[in-house]
């Protein structure tokens, strides 16, 4: 290459970077001299907007009158919740891993869940209590903030009509993400409890809907919590817990002004001290506790739980105890259960052996095994403890030839349902009372129980113990 | 980066947090919406229209209501605040039929068919559960009744904040906190001036009632 050819080259290199960096002095200047038009726009329509107090009833500050309004109260509120919500997410996310997602499509309930499925792990089967305890607690504690929301929605309505609507990019931001955070609290609450009482209105999956909602409500929930931290600290600093607490309605007065116009600048005289809306939203819960928290404690207790689903007293006898599916609903018919029913092992894997097919006489005369265990509903209630007798499921895989399964697929005699099927997990199988039950409580299952055979699996949501089994396949 | 905070109207901190926020809702939402998308908003904007524009108007007018009909009452209404016994067992009463309506109301219409239990009770033990309320709020608003003297027996002069409870046993208001203090009022003061105080001898307003408005032309 020649020393001209070379200085040409480098000429034309310059001018192009001299050209790059024009046009981007250009790009720049335009961007700061738009960003600043655009500003001065939104200054106009800002100024443009009626004040205040020009406009009417909820717009105007002091169309809220309650006196005890404010920072201080909305704080107590929001840690309450804070906290119980931040239990019901847990619990929640363990009750989706207790299906056992990850082992099979079969038990996935949201495919496509992608990263939201990451902390998944392989659900125990000890202790038994387990999922009874997690949905016990998910479900009714899931009630009992129903009043601490209301509480806490109430005391920040005024923010809703704030004015101007949008002041700046941050407020409008951070205004859909409180529209993220109000709805997505409603929304979860709304599914959950005409889930439980199997009014299914709601469109679509269940879980879906319970799964992914949760997780666009926490989105909204994480980034609240962080910008309303240093509001939090403030305002209990300067309210005092204790003082609040020690106030009664006489001496109640209203906050001084706050930046973010909870306060009312028109106070009336103060009905009730705020340790008083506490004890009242508080009340609310307790109540609530009182009256559903008998259906998943059982035994004697049940009955206290007067409104909730599975608050009856279903009798004494060995088969009367609570059921979510019947055979009827399940159109499962006599002659499928009869004397014709059999029960087949399968094998999968490189060397599938013959299928294994057992009636109900010849697993009877099996070992049996009984071990006492309730079977516990992603809807907060228990059957309570149930002396189960039957078949061990691991003897049933050494049967079949597949003495270390890795899972086990279940089918039911159901023609539909989102759960005719499912896939337990080793742990499961090879648990010393997960069994394929054929007896409750000394006698023979019903109908309604499962008859001829279900599985019964420890610490397993209530779905996963398939009733009217026909066919055990083990996967190797 | 400074035009930048000006413009935005908050700490750059504040954007990432609400991009993040944004990132893992909008993530979850494409899978929320998967199979019913447009039901699925209607639900989650009518979760927030139903609870903000509709329940919660709904039981402050009640509220208000309950509040304005006593002011209405003879001037010999006991001298104890006793809107909190009605407005408590009414408030849980209403918290359960809430929290229950689709078993109250009979809505689950499966329920029946896959528990084998009966959905008529609950009706019964709503009613009952709310005439217990009732009763317990009773039973304790007559003891504290009669712990209370009669206003009868109090000087007439006594202010109808007081009459209606606000300020019970006619006891003089104490005063207020150093935190709220503030100079009395002038006629002048208007009612929108922030930190005002309820004036002492004012009529007894419930909670986020529309106020007098001596500057606006009607």
């Amino acid at each position: 290459m020649t020393n001209a050819r070379r200085s040409r080259r480098r000429s034309v290199l310059r001018s192009l970077v001299r050209r790059a960096a024009q046009r981007l002095d250009r790009l720049r200047r335009g961007f700061v001299s738009s960003s600043r038009a655009a500003g001065r726009r939104a200054r106009q329509w800002l100024d443009r907007l009626p004040r205040p107090d020009e406009l009417p009833g909820p717009f105007r500050q002091s169309f809220w009158r309650s006196p005890i309004r404010g920072p201080w109260l909305t704080s107590v509120l929001g840690l309450v919740l804070l906290a119980g919500i931040l239990v019901l997410f847990a619990t929640g996310l363990l009750s989706y891993a207790a299906y056992n997602p990850d082992l099979s499509y079969l038990n996935d309930q949201t495919p496509g869940k992608g990263w939201l499925g990451f902390y998944l792990f392989s659900w125990p089967t000890h202790p038994a209590w387990l999922y009874r305890l997690n949905q016990g607690v998910h479900v009714t504690l899931g009630l009992m903030l129903v009043p601490i929301v209301l509480a806490k929605l109430w005391s920040v309505l005024p923010k809703l009509f704030e004015w101007p609507p949008v002041r700046n990019p941050a407020h409008a931001l951070e205004r859909l993400s409180l529209f993220l955070l109000v709805g997505g609290v409603v929304f979860e609450f709304v599914t959950g409890i005409v889930n439980v009482q199997q009014w299914y209105v709601f469109p679509g999956s269940f879980y879906r809907l319970h799964f992914y909602g949760a997780w666009v409500f926490v989105a909204a929930l994480v980034v609240h919590t962080g910008l309303k931290t240093p509001t939090v600290i403030r305002a209990l600093r300067r309210g005092g817990l204790l003082r609040e607490l020690r106030t009664d309605t006489a001496h109640t007065r209203p906050e001084p002004p706050d930046a973010g116009g909870l306060v009312s600048p028109a106070p009336a005289a103060p009905t009730i001290s705020r340790r008083g809306a506490l004890a009242f939203a508080g009340a609310g819960s307790l109540l609530v506790l009182v009256l559903s928290a008998g259906q998943s404690i059982g035994g004697p207790l049940r009955r206290t739980a007067v409104l909730a689903p599975h608050g009856q007293d279903t009798g004494s006898g060995p088969l009367d105890f609570q059921i979510n599916v019947t055979a009827a609903q399940a159109s499962i018919k006599d002659t499928e259960t009869g004397a014709s029913w059999r029960l087949t092992l399968k094998r999968t894997g490189t060397a599938p052996g013959t299928p294994v097919s057992l009636t109900r006489a010849e697993l009877l005369a099996m070992p049996q095994h009984t071990a006492r265990l309730s079977i516990n509903c992603v809807e907060g209630w228990s059957t309570g403890g149930q002396s189960w007798t039957g078949v061990r499921l691991r003897d049933l895989a050494r049967l079949a030839g597949a003495d270390r399964a890795a899972s086990l697929l279940v089918e039911s005699l159901e023609r539909g349902g989102s759960f005719r099927q499912a896939v337990l997990s080793p742990a499961q199988i090879m648990d010393p009372s997960s069994m394929l039950a054929l007896r409750v409580n000394g006698s023979d299952l019903s109908p309604d129980h499962g008859y001829p055979a279900r599985v019964i699996v420890p610490a397993a949501p209530g779905v996963h113990n398939t009733k009217w089994v026909t066919r055990l396949t083990f996967g190797s | 980066m400074k035009r930048l905070a000006r413009w935005y109207g908050a700490n750059p901190l504040h954007l990432l947090a609400l991009l993040g926020c944004f990132a893992l809702a909008g993530y979850a939402s494409a899978q929320l919406v998967k199979s019913h998308p447009v039901a699925v908003a209607v639900w989650f904007l009518g979760a927030v229209v139903g609870h903000d524009l509709l329940l919660l108007p709904l039981y402050s007018l009640a509220d208000k209501s309950a509040l304005a009909a006593i002011r209405h009452r003879s001037p010999r209404l006991p001298a104890v605040p006793w809107i909190n016994y009605l407005r408590v067992p009414a408030g849980l009463s209403g918290l359960l039929l809430l929290i229950w309506f689709p078993l109250i109301l009979r809505r689950g219409t499966q329920y029946h068919a896959s528990t084998t239990l009966s959905p008529d009770p609950f009706l019964w033990h709503w009613l009952a559960v709310t005439g217990a309320l009732f009763l317990l709020s009773a039973a304790m608003l007559a003891l504290r009744l009669r712990r209370t003297p009669h206003p009868a027996a109090s000087p007439s002069s006594a202010s109808p904040n007081e009459k209606n409870g606000h300020n019970p046993a006619g006891a003089p208001r104490p005063p207020p906190s150093p935190a709220t203090r503030q100079p009395p009022r002038t006629a002048r003061q208007d009612a929108d001036e922030p930190g005002a105080r309820p004036p002492a001898s004012g009529p007894p307003l419930g909670t986020d009632q529309e106020p007098p408005d001596p500057g606006h032309p009607s």
